[in-house]
């Protein structure tokens, strides 16, 4: 299968003072096949989430090249960004970030009310699926502030989804839930999978990753190591042994 | 310790506090500068008066004079304590050329009336507000033409007749403490013995100024009954010296009024920032607070902090403001200087504006400190728990994205933003409110009273052109004459004929004091009444605004006037506004008697297709000795000096409304970005481009700016109105109606300020583009 997403020679540089140059990214090559769902771990500062943000145009690059659908992305101008996010990729945060003063399903719409793909009927159509899909279709006309972190993560999912993104990218999405939300948030996203969209999150959590496809390890800012898990299928009942498998494996890495 | 908390929040907040600061200090110099102009107003009039030796009473005479029956009247009057008669020859304005004209004065209002220097008191002064004295060849012309036709020192100006020439050279200019103002339709010019000789023999009629000096200046009510009780001549108008300061101080004391009234408005714009400024503060500060509270730091202590800064701020703001004004005053006072002269300046000079910028200083800080009750309200648990103000506590439910069919998602948001967050955005709304009003009246004020409908606020009906005929032996002729042309004169559509005689009338307490009645048919050229209606009747009179508030008289009341010794009970059936005359003139139906006539006046339009300018030079050639002025020239020369002012005054609320205008915005604007900061970076997370956030922000300004324009417009045409006419009452005209240009008042004005505030916006939001979801997460 092709590669959806491709990095090569990323360098992300950040001033801090001067002559002190922090390098977070070092020379990072990677390539992400279309409907892979990839996981990369590591420790704290090792560059995971600046690696997902500059992999995703949300931040510039100091130098290397980001290739997305064939297209090298990374000398697009802000404007071209924009209509990337809007169009081709979802974002899912572990802070969820929503907009405050939108209620929960116009948090889930804006997207699509603005990039104006299909008629706004549908769009709400759309919306409700969604909604339905995450159990979340009773909270739709509630404010944020009347949902539960776990119920606000999936308003974030169907956020990213609304407009058929090509990819979906997580930063610890599960980070700030509990076990049992984290895992009905986990099956939310093979699902999506399943359905053909390729995902790459960020995570420090075992459980988490031994449900992804593939496992990407780093470490000061480069890719030291990978483990290619194959597709999760609940229906497989090895969760336990993928688990140990990656824990094992995370041991060999040093984590 | 203070100063190291002052200089802090001085670098986090640099640009509110230097706007806060701007808006505080020009608030202190313009109540510096409204109350300088008062004090050099009051001043300059006093030297001016002082200097002149002005006059208590002056009555104006046309006619036979017996000077030695007004000297033993005098001497055997206890209150007189000098007594003189000018005399003044009413050079005809078509035969006098200014420098630089090729047309003679013709087309002027101005009566022109030449004089010698007079010998006891009414000196006329020259610039340096020295006795003029001119030589033969030599003369003195009013300040009047030198601020309005801009005549030089050395210039020429001649009287030109069939026979005769006479060139005489500009060696002064006068200060005329009767006639400065161009309210006066009288002009004095200065010329020497011999040359006014010379003139005199041309022919041209003569008129007197009787003048009295009293020993008490107070006792004027008592003077003014005697004379006209006496049977010395009295075939004009008379006048006193409180009139003649009235006169003088009218356009400048307008000019004060609207100074003050933008420095108000200033402040109220200050207290406004400092109500947004202190409020952002403390929702930034919010936890903080809590903390400071929560270690047990007393409410005041706390306070003490945020107050220090603003206390700080406001007086040295006030002193900038009033420091400045001591340079720019000379602007707002030029126009005295040149009428009426500099006088000494005293300790009150310098007091007077200051005292007036520390009560600007002090109202800031009282704001301050009512505002910053709110931190009375704040708990510590609640602040260390939640960290936030709460500004969004407003119902969502009203503005839902997924039930809007059809408006643009960004403007949605936009207009979304505005409703939820109102209170926050009140501030830019008062703003624009206020922007709004202070460009729309002044333009609304300049139109009416640039209108030809103004006429009617001058007690004379709307008609083509008048036509004056001034008290002479020769009246009644002259009127006839003036009369049976225009009967004749196929070109003339309709024209009334109007006599302004002078009777006394019985005050409350039955004394006698004069009155101007103008008789005629008010049908013709109607003028509008404030009440009541037009005399139809012979028993009624209609009062102008000023005599009507002067004498308590109101519709229905009953007047006694005294007509050859009869009383004769009149009924007021209206009140009409009338700024000509001092503002007191009175309307009625009654039979003229002759030997009362003041004046007569004509009016007549003229039929379609007739070309005024025409008309007037047709009639001016015709009657030469008198004053055929079409009604637009007349409105114009006779209210120069106030449109002048008034058209500095609009220029200057124009510029001041746009800038406050861009000023607060793009304060408001950047803190609002400031504020809006991660909700702007989530937008982008999503894709909307720059494009799209700036054009919620554009729908934020624009829809507060709209009301703002709306409610701006609606409060200009009540409150600005009724403002304006609180002004002009003073002068005689207590219910302006604003003439509006609606293309200017409700689109142009509107529009400009529309761009201006959308470019403002576009600059001020610049700082969106900074807003990265990284740095929030990074945070």
């Amino acid at each position: 299968m092709n590669n959806i997403l491709e990095a090569k020679d990323l360098c992300k540089t950040y001033s801090a003072g001067k002559d002190n140059e922090l390098n977070i990214l070092k020379n990072v090559n990677l390539g992400i096949k279309e409907g892979e769902f990839v996981s990369v771990m590591g420790p704290s500062g090792s560059g995971k989430s600046t690696l997902l943000y500059n992999i995703s145009g949300m931040d510039r690059l100091t130098s290397g090249k980001v290739i997305f659908n064939e297209n090298e992305i990374s000398s697009y101008s802000e404007e071209e960004l924009s209509n990337l996010r809007l169009n081709k990729m979802g974002f899912i945060f572990q802070h969820i970030h929503l907009l405050k003063n939108l209620n929960v399903m116009d948090n889930i719409i804006l997207s699509a009310y603005v990039a104006k793909n299909i008629v706004r009927g549908e769009i709400n159509q759309k919306a409700m699926e969604l909604m339905k899909k995450t159990g979340i279709y009773e909270l739709k006309d509630n404010d944020i502030t009347q949902a539960s972190g776990g119920q606000l993560q999936r308003v974030g999912i169907c956020r990213a989804l609304i407009n058929d993104p090509d990819i979906v990218f997580g930063d610890e999405p599960t980070g700030a839930l509990n076990s049992k939300a984290a895992g009905e948030i986990m099956e939310i996203l093979n699902d999506i999978n399943e359905n053909g969209t390729t995902i790459l999150l960020v995570t420090h959590g075992t459980k988490v990753a031994a449900k992804t496809e593939r496992v990407i390890f780093m470490l000061d800012g480069n890719i030291v190591a990978e483990e290619n898990l194959g597709k999760f299928k609940k229906e497989n009942n090895d969760l336990k042994e993928r688990e140990s498998h990656l824990t094992n494996w995370l041991l060999k890495q040093g984590f | 310790m203070l100063l190291k908390i002052l200089r802090k929040d001085f670098i986090r907040k640099k640009v509110i506090t230097i706007a806060l600061f701007i808006f505080i200090m020009l608030s202190a110099l313009f109540v510096s500068s409204g109350s300088n102009i008062i004090m050099e107003l009051m001043n300059s009039l006093n030297e001016l008066f002082d200097k002149s030796q002005t006059p208590d009473f002056v009555q104006m005479h046309s006619g036979e004079l017996d000077q030695n029956l007004i000297i033993k009247w005098s001497e055997e009057n206890e209150l007189v304590q000098e007594q003189q008669t000018v005399e003044m020859i009413n050079v005809e304005r078509g035969d006098f050329y200014l420098p630089n004209k090729k047309e003679s004065e013709i087309d002027s209002v101005m009566d022109l009336d030449f004089v010698v220097q007079n010998e006891k008191f009414d000196y006329l002064l020259d610039l340096d507000s020295e006795i003029i004295e001119v030589s033969k060849g030599q003369i003195a012309i009013p300040v009047y033409y030198k601020q309005n036709s801009n005549i030089n020192i050395g210039d020429i100006v001649k009287i030109e007749t069939e026979n005769k020439t006479l060139e005489f050279d500009v060696v002064a200019f006068v200060r005329d403490s009767q006639m400065n103002t161009s309210l006066v339709h009288s002009k004095r010019f200065v010329v020497n013995d011999e040359d006014y000789r010379v003139i005199k023999e041309i022919g041209y009629d003569v008129e007197y100024l009787i003048e009295f000096l009293l020993i008490d200046s107070s006792k004027i009510e008592e003077f003014t009954n005697k004379y006209q009780e006496s049977n010395l001549p009295n075939k004009g108008i008379n006048i006193s010296q409180t009139m003649f300061l009235a006169l003088n101080a009218i356009s400048d004391g307008i000019i004060a009024t609207v100074v003050i009234l933008v420095s108000i408005l200033l402040c109220i714009i200050a207290i406004l920032c400092l109500r947004f400024t202190i409020l952002s503060t403390i929702e930034e500060d919010y936890r903080e607070i809590g903390v400071m509270k929560a270690i047990g730091i007393k409410k005041k202590d706390i306070r003490k902090i945020y107050m220090v800064k603003y206390i700080a701020m406001s007086l040295s703001a006030s002193i900038t403001g009033f420091i400045l004004s001591l340079f720019v005053n000379k602007l707002f006072t030029s126009n005295i200087m040149v009428y009426m002269g500099s006088a000494p300046k005293t300790l009150l000079n310098f007091i007077s504006p200051f005292v007036a910028t520390l009560v600007i200083s002090l109202i800031v800080v009282l704001f301050c400190r009512i505002i910053l009750r709110k931190f009375n309200k704040i708990s510590a648990v609640e602040a260390l728990r939640s960290g936030d103000a709460g500004e969004l506590k407003v119902s969502k439910k009203r503005f839902i994205l997924n039930k809007n069919k059809q408006i643009d998602v960004n403007i949605f948001i936009g207009l979304k933003d505005v409703f939820q967050r109102s209170k926050m955005f009140s501030l830019l709304f008062l703003v624009f409110i206020i922007s709004s009003f202070i460009i729309i009246v002044p333009i609304n004020f300049y139109n009416t009273i640039h209108s030809p409908t103004f006429i009617t606020y001058m007690g004379v009906g709307k008609s083509d052109i008048r036509i004056d005929i001034q008290q002479t032996d020769d009246i009644e002729d002259r009127y006839n004459n003036v009369i049976e042309s225009i009967k004749k004169d196929k070109d003339v559509d309709k024209y009334a004929e109007y006599i302004t005689c002078q009777y006394e009338m019985l005050d409350n307490d039955g004394a006698k004091e004069n009155i101007n009645i103008e008789t005629g048919d008010f049908t013709i050229f109607p003028v509008s009444y404030l009440k009541g209606k037009a005399p139809e009747k012979e028993n009624e009179i209609a009062l102008s605004y000023l005599n009507s508030s002067e004498k308590e008289k109101e519709v229905g009341d009953k007047v006694i006037l005294v007509i050859n010794n009869q009383e004769k009970e009149m009924v007021v059936c209206g009140v009409y506004q009338d700024v000509t005359n001092g503002g007191l003139t009175a309307k009625s139906k009654i039979k003229t008697d002759k030997d009362s006539i003041l004046n007569y006046v004509i009016s007549l339009n003229v039929k379609d297709g007739i070309d005024v300018k025409n008309k007037v030079d047709e009639y001016s050639d015709e009657f030469s000795s008198l004053r055929v002025t079409d009604i637009d020239d007349y409105l114009s020369q006779t209210l120069e000096n106030i449109v002048d002012q008034l058209k500095l005054i609009t220029i200057a609320a124009v510029v001041i409304a746009f800038f406050v205008s861009i000023l607060i915005t793009s304060l408001f604007l950047k803190m609002l970005v400031a504020k809006d900061n991660s909700q702007i970076a989530i937008m982008k997370s999503l894709g909307l481009s720059l494009k799209d956030i700036r054009k919620q922000y554009i729908t934020k300004a624009l829809l507060v700016l709209d009301i703002g324009i709306i409610i701006g417009a609606v409060l200009s045409n009540t409150l600005g109105e009724k403002l304006v006419s609180g002004l002009m009452s003073f002068m005689g005209a207590a219910k302006i109606e604003f003439v509006i240009n609606p293309l200017q008042a409700y689109v142009l004005c509107p529009i400009a300020l529309m761009i201006v505030v959308s470019i403002t916006t576009i600059l001020s939001t610049l700082a969106i583009k900074k807003s990265s979801i990284i740095e929030m997460i990074v945070e």
